[in-house]
């Protein structure tokens, strides 16, 4: 288990080593193979790499510098506690110990102090009773005296002798010699009285004796030693011990073999004279003591008493002592001679007769004897006086001992004791706990110190992990702050690019139309410069998607919100792309319901940009069939039921959908619920190739194509989808790709759309039911047709079907020969089988009363190949009195054949497709010709005034569709128009009229584009403009019966009338040059204009104006027709303006102070002059700005004409119709 | 007629030069549109008064510059009208240069400022010399019976 855990230690040391050295290696790898790229780059990687790496090193050092503080710190505390238990409880055990080993020693010698004093006390006594007794008995004249005096010094003896237990003996010694002792042999417990022959002592020795005692000590000595040296008999009487009755006879003694007997000697000063005696009766020392008695006169020495005491007992107690606390003890001399020990080893040398005291040092007690030779070598061999030694720690073999020394300064017998006590036994445990604890420290602070390292280790490799976490964490902030940076640059980028790149494209397109304008070009060059220009506005058309997606994704798009006619919008888009399908023979069929709103509000723009995307892509993906726009409407306020469905339907198509496209949705269907916004559903079919369904998701996101190889085979970018799913989503509303039956694609969207005023009103067409009717679509699209016939069947017309010429003559025979029984044989006339359908059919047309026919007949249904369409049209010319016939021209047809068409007197003709609103209009016209044909008379003059009026409506209205109603009152008799306007047109400009259409229309369609990124706000100006600027082509071509059209943003010097003639114009602008390049500008236009330099003239000028303003209404009417003679007189009599061109910055007052002066002082007048902001800023912030302030559009500098032009017409029509 | 045709063919090739060059742009082209019978000098005239303003602003801006402390948004506003003056002409090089003079306005960089002062008063002159020419041209192709520019 353990060296599991160790292992997994040590193998995440080892990895986290390796792995070091691998950042190391791999970073300097990859910096290099970064080397190459750009310094910018390897230099950020660098920084970020040595960040990394010292950011490791440093985790490393500080984990070392962690676990080596670790470690010093257990080993600090270690050593700390083992010192502190160690030491403290040494020292108090040392002292301990010490006063045991003194108290220890202390008894001993106690003991011998008391021997001592006990045997010092009994020599006293021994004394005083000896002198009392002598001097009783002071004339010893007789031997019976002397026996008497010697019987009583016996008895006096023999008590004190007794009362002592533990004296040896007790000698008395006269001066006369004789010897009187008791004895008492330990080892034998007997005791033994020991005395001296009397007879040989004589009175005269006293007298001898008393003489003597007047003579020196010197000659006492020597008398003294003489008696001793005499050959004495001695005796020994054992005795009872207790009685001290004699209880043998006496035995003659050797006086050698006797105890010692204290003589004269010494005490030779007498003084009393201790020393230690050896006797051969015990193995004992002997303390001996040795007193003289005096005699009565002080003078001489009577006696000499002398006491012996065995040391036996202090070795005795020195044993006991041991025994309870080993060790040993023994006491010495001063010269180092053995007195007592606590062993048992002999003191006395047993070799050397008599028996001599040992020296410590040849103790045969080991112990003993090295302590001894310790001491001596430690203190030298003399012992100093009140020298105390206390060694703790001495080895003595082989164990340690402590050795206290005592000296105990006795008077003539100093001596010393020595204890010496086995370590061990006092610190014995001590030692071993202290090892113990020792080792059991260490092994714990080991312990500690690598389980805190391997903690610090994981923790740290944590912290090392956050921090590596950190770091990456930190990266991607910069990443992606740099990402954001970079898409900052990227929208910035767009935004200046837009306007760098749109101008040149402006400029390009317009010099075109100027040079396609131009008449002298040669066809070949005419149509290079068509397809440059084809090119250019595809290239501008690109840059506007972008620009599109760009602005989507950022969220700057912002829908406006202005009143549009949907149908005709779509109509416009139909007419556009069918002329782009006639290439492809595909076919363009718009399907919209009858219940649709025509009036929503909306971004029409937007929605056009939807449906030109996607019809757009279907066309490309489209080489033949048709492509059907279908639209039908949903009110969402009855059939909640149905909007639950469309829910459901929705998640069971979108189940992967997020949550915040639902939450979308719901609050989409809430706020619908809440506006009463219209759902608009709308597909978008066509029979191309169809979406791979894995696909039906990812093809709406940018840049992304169903298959790669469409760029190659198609061309785009793959943006328009996404554009379309984004303003979709934007409008509430969403895509999607549905399956549908048979090849081809089927994209479903649906819009919320507000609906405007009566959504159903204005469904009511004409009645064209009930009217008799009879159509013949002899179309070639069968889509179309079917379409066509459908609705028209729907609503209660009779209709017949021919897709080719055969089917329409069958038709046509079958018809007329039926009614008219004229029978007609030409080379087309083939009599095919008629189908039974078609014959119930024929039947119950003839049931009909009073039928008008009317066939419409597609150009392309004649062989148009060779001339035989001549021979066909012959054909068809008979029935012309028979039925109306409607000719649907595509948009290449020569003018051959219309002026054909014409000559024969085919005057309804209409342009493909054929959609609902212009049958509308051609049924309606058919019936109205009908009801008033005796009005057919002036018919031509009818034409012409139609004619210019759809001319005029056409030409400026050529922005949105170039033959959609332009407006549904006036033109209602446009198509029924349509040949006569071309034959008008003929005059001028050989250029077919819908050629020509077509080809204006796309610029100016882009040029609307372009001004909606500038300024939607003008562009919505401009679109509110259109139907007006029709009425004032009207006019002006009523006026004028001229034609007026502006071309490539100027106008033609050629027409009489100008665009802006009559306007009045106030400029405020302090740059001269602008100043002088707008007021030309202005007055090319027939705009008078009055010039000032600052903001504060603008408010002056106006303000003079306001004071008029009732007036000039007034006189509005007759100030109209003169003011173009006389315009510099007008100015002067009354100074008001239709407009203000104002720049924003100025000296004094600038543009924006002057407009909110201007506006302040229009507040209550319920006057609002128009007021358009000049800047040379083309920033969208200062569009804000501008409008925040009340000014009413915005030009940015440098002036451009055309643009100018359209927003000063869109607003002071505006303000003055 | 020789002459005149020559001479026409060397104004052309000198304005196509002076658009190729990016002296001019398609504002020029504006003007010389907007020029007409009844404004038959139009062209001149702006482009004289250009040239009235611009060496008024640049007199405006070397002062302002001298100065010890910048007053950056007077200099903006100078550069401002100067380059609203030189884009209504269609001086697009002095424009840019304009452009590039308020950023560094914006920025307060006194050396930018001075280096587009420098480059601005370059362009200038140079776009001056050339209209000059070009004026001085079409004077000639006037006098010898010719019609005026591009028409």
């Amino acid at each position: 288990m353990a060296t599991t855990k160790f292992r997994h230690v040590f193998g995440r040391l080892w990895g986290f080593a390796t792995s070091c050295k691998k950042r190391t290696t791999s970073s300097s790898n990859s910096i290099g193979t970064r080397i190459l790229q750009r310094d910018v780059e390897k230099e950020e990687f660098q920084f970020a790499s040595t960040l990394c790496l010292s950011s490791y090193y440093s985790v490393f050092v500080v984990r070392l510098a962690i676990m080596v503080m670790l470690a010093i710190l257990i080993g600090l505390l270690t050593i700390l506690t083992w010192h502190f238990t160690k030491i403290y409880t040494t020292k108090s055990l040392n002292s301990l110990a010490y006063d045991l080993r003194y108290e220890l020693l202390q008894r001993p010698i106690l003991r011998m102090w008391n021997i001592l004093n006990s045997t010092s006390e009994i020599t006293i006594a021994q004394v005083k009773l000896s002198q009392y007794v002598i001097r009783s008995h002071g004339n010893l004249t007789t031997q019976e005296d002397q026996v008497e005096m010697y019987e009583a010094m016996r008895a006096v003896t023999w008590a004190l002798f007794a009362s002592r237990k533990a004296l040896n003996s007790i000698t008395v010694k006269y001066n006369n010699g004789f010897v009187q002792a008791f004895h008492r042999d330990i080892k034998d417990n007997n005791t033994f009285y020991i005395y001296s022959d009397l007879a040989n002592y004589s009175i005269g020795a006293s007298g001898y004796n008393s003489e003597l005692n007047y003579s020196s000590l010197s000659s006492q000595e020597s008398s003294w030693n003489d008696n001793d040296n005499k050959s004495t008999v001695w005796y020994r009487q054992p005795l009872d011990p207790v009685t001290g009755e004699k209880i043998e006879k006496a035995m003659q003694i050797a006086p050698e073999d006797s105890i010692h007997i204290a003589g004269l000697s010494q005490v030779p000063d007498g003084v009393a004279s201790w020393r230690v005696a050896v006797s051969k009766f015990t193995d004992s020392p002997l303390l001996s003591a040795a007193l003289p008695v005096w005699d009565s006169s002080n003078k001489s020495i009577v006696a000499v008493v002398g006491v012996t005491t065995a040391l036996y007992s202090v070795g005795q107690l020195m044993k006991e002592l041991v025994e309870l606390h080993s060790g040993h003890m023994y006491l010495t001399s001063l010269e180092g001679y053995l007195l007592a020990t606590s062993t048992d080893a002999p003191l006395l040398d047993n070799s050397t007769q008599p028996p001599k005291l040992k020296m410590a040092v040849d103790c045969e007690n080991e112990v003993i004897r090295l302590g001894a030779e310790y001491l001596r070598r430690s203190s030298g061999n003399k012992f100093p006086p009140s020298h105390e030694v206390h060694v703790a720690n001495v080895r003595l073999g082989h164990d340690r001992y402590y050795i206290d020394s005592f000296f105990l300064n006795l008077k003539r017998l100093p001596l010393v004791g020595v204890i010496i006590i086995p370590r061990k036994h006092i610190l014995g445990q001590v030692d071993e706990r202290a090892f113990k604890t020792l080792v059991i420290l260490i092994s714990a602070s080991m312990c500690i110190i690598v389980i805190g390292w391997v903690c610090i280790l994981i923790l740290t490799n944590g912290v090392s992990k956050e921090m590596k976490l950190r770091a990456e964490l930190i990266s991607q902030l910069e990443a992606r702050r740099k990402a954001e940076a970079s898409s900052n640059y990227k929208s910035q980028f767009l935004a200046n690019m837009s306007h760098e790149l749109r101008t040149p494209m402006a400029a390009i397109i317009g010099l075109l139309d100027i040079l396609m304008s131009d008449d002298c070009l040669t066809n070949e060059q005419c149509a290079t410069v068509t397809q440059i220009r084809k090119c250019s506005t595809a290239l501008l058309r690109l840059l506007n998607n972008i620009l599109d997606i760009s602005k989507v994704e950022s969220g700057k798009l912002v829908l406006e919100d202005a009143e549009f006619d949907l149908g005709r919008e779509l109509e416009g888009l139909v007419d556009m792309f069918s002329v782009q399908c006639i290439n492809h023979s595909v076919e363009t069929v718009l399907d919209l319901s009858d219940d649709m709103p025509k009036l929503v509000r909306g971004d029409s723009a937007r929605v056009v940009q939807i449906f030109a995307n996607l019809i757009n892509n279907s066309i490309k993906f489209t080489p033949s069939g048709h492509v059907i726009l279908r639209g039908w409407f949903e009110n969402p306020n009855p059939c909640s039921d149905n909007a639950n469905f469309l829910m459901e339907e929705k998640k069971l198509q979108y189940a992967q959908k997020t949550i915040r496209a639902k939450q979308h949705e719901n609050h989409a269907k809430r706020t619908s619920e809440r506006d009463k916004k219209a759902v608009l559903w709308f597909e978008v079919d066509d029979t191309g190739c169809g979406i791979d369904p894995s696909k039906w998701d990812s093809v709406f996101e940018s840049f992304e194509q169903a298959d790669p190889s469409t760029t190659r085979l198609h061309g785009g970018t793959g943006l328009g989808l996404c554009i379309v799913r984004s303003l979709v989503n934007k409008m509430g509303g969403e895509i999607k790709v549905v399956k549908k039956e048979g090849p081809g694609t089927l994209m479903r969207l649906y819009l919320r759309l507000d609906t405007a005023g009566d959504a159903t009103e204005q469904h009511c067409l004409v009645d064209i039911a009930n009217n008799g009717l009879v159509v013949l679509l002899a179309l070639h699209g069968n889509m179309g047709r079917s379409i066509t016939s459908k609705w028209l069947q729907k609503n209660g017309v009779f209709t017949m079907e021919a897709s080719e010429w055969n089917g329409l003559t069958q038709i046509l025979r079958e018809l007329f020969h039926a009614r008219s029984s004229a029978g007609i044989n030409n080379g087309f006339d083939v009599h095919y089988p008629i189908p039974e359908s078609l014959k119930s059919r024929l039947l119950s047309i003839q049931e009909i009363r009073n039928p008008v026919f009317v066939i419409a007949v597609d150009i392309g249904l004649l062989d148009l190949s060779t001339d035989i369409w001549k021979e066909q049209l012959n054909f068809l010319h008979r029935y012309l009195g028979l039925a109306k016939f409607i000719w649907v021209l595509n948009h290449d047809t020569s003018n051959t054949i219309k002026l054909e068409l014409r000559r024969k007197g085919h005057m309804m003709t209409v342009n493909k497709p054929l959609y609902k609103a212009k049958i509308v209009h051609i049924l309606e016209e058919v019936i109205k010709e009908r009801n008033h044909e005796m009005q057919k008379k002036n018919m031509d003059e009818l034409h012409e005034s139609d004619y210019t009026h759809c001319d005029a409506a056409s030409s400026d209205d050529s922005d949105i569709s170039e033959s959609a109603p332009c407006n549904p009152v006036s033109s209602t008799e446009k198509f029924e128009q349509f040949d006569l306007l071309s034959r008008y047109r003929i005059n001028n400009c050989l250029i077919g009229l819908t050629d020509e259409h077509s080809e204006v229309k796309t610029p100016r369609k882009e040029d609307s584009c372009q001004n909606n990124h500038n300024s939607p706000k003008s562009m919505s100006a401009e679109q509110a403009y259109f139907p007006r600027e029709a009425h004032q082509g009207e006019d002006s071509e009523r006026r004028g019966k001229e034609e007026h059209r502006i071309i490539g943003g100027l106008a033609r010097p050629a027409n009489g009338k100008k665009s802006l003639e009559g306007l009045r114009i106030l400029l405020a602008e302090d740059t001269p040059v602008i100043q002088r390049v707008a007021t030309i500008m202005l007055e090319k236009m027939g705009a008078s204009v009055v010039a000032v330099g600052d903001g504060q003239q603008a408010v002056d000028a106006l303000n003079g104006m306001l004071g008029v303003e009732d007036f000039r209404r007034d006189s509005n009417l007759n100030e109209r027709n003169t003011r173009s003679s006389s315009p510099q007189t007008e100015i002067l009599s009354s100074p008001s303006y239709d407009l203000v061109l104002m720049d924003c910055q100025m000296p004094k007052m600038d543009g924006y102070e002057a407009t909110k002066a201007i506006r302040k002082s229009e507040v209550g007048s319920g006057v609002h002059i128009p007021i358009v902001a000049l800047t040379a800023h083309a920033m969208s912030c200062d569009e804000a700005k501008c409008l925040e302030v009340g000014m009413d559009a915005y030009l940015t500098k440098p002036i451009d004409f055309k643009l100018m032009e359209s927003t000063i017409l869109s607003l002071t029509r505006r303000t003055t119709s | 007629m020789d002459v005149v045709t020559q001479m026409q063919r060397q104004l052309l090739q000198y304005t196509s030069s002076l658009f190729k060059e990016g002296f001019l742009d398609d504002q020029f082209n504006q003007l010389q549109q907007l020029q007409d019978e009844s404004n038959p000098e139009f062209v001149v005239e702006v482009v004289t008064l250009f040239f009235e303003d611009a060496e008024r602003l640049l007199n405006e801006l070397s002062k302002s510059l001298e100065q010890e402390s910048i007053h950056f948004r007077r200099v903006d506003a100078h550069v401002h009208q100067l380059k609203g003056s030189s884009s209504s002409i269609g001086a697009q090089r002095v424009q840019r240069v304009c452009i590039a003079f308020r950023n560094f306005c914006e920025q307060q960089n006194v050396e930018g400022c001075l280096k587009s002062l420098q480059e601005i008063k370059q362009e200038y002159s140079l776009v001056k010399t050339k209209l000059e020419t070009l004026f001085k041209m079409e004077k000639q192709l006037f006098a010898a019976g010719g019609s005026s520019v591009s028409r």
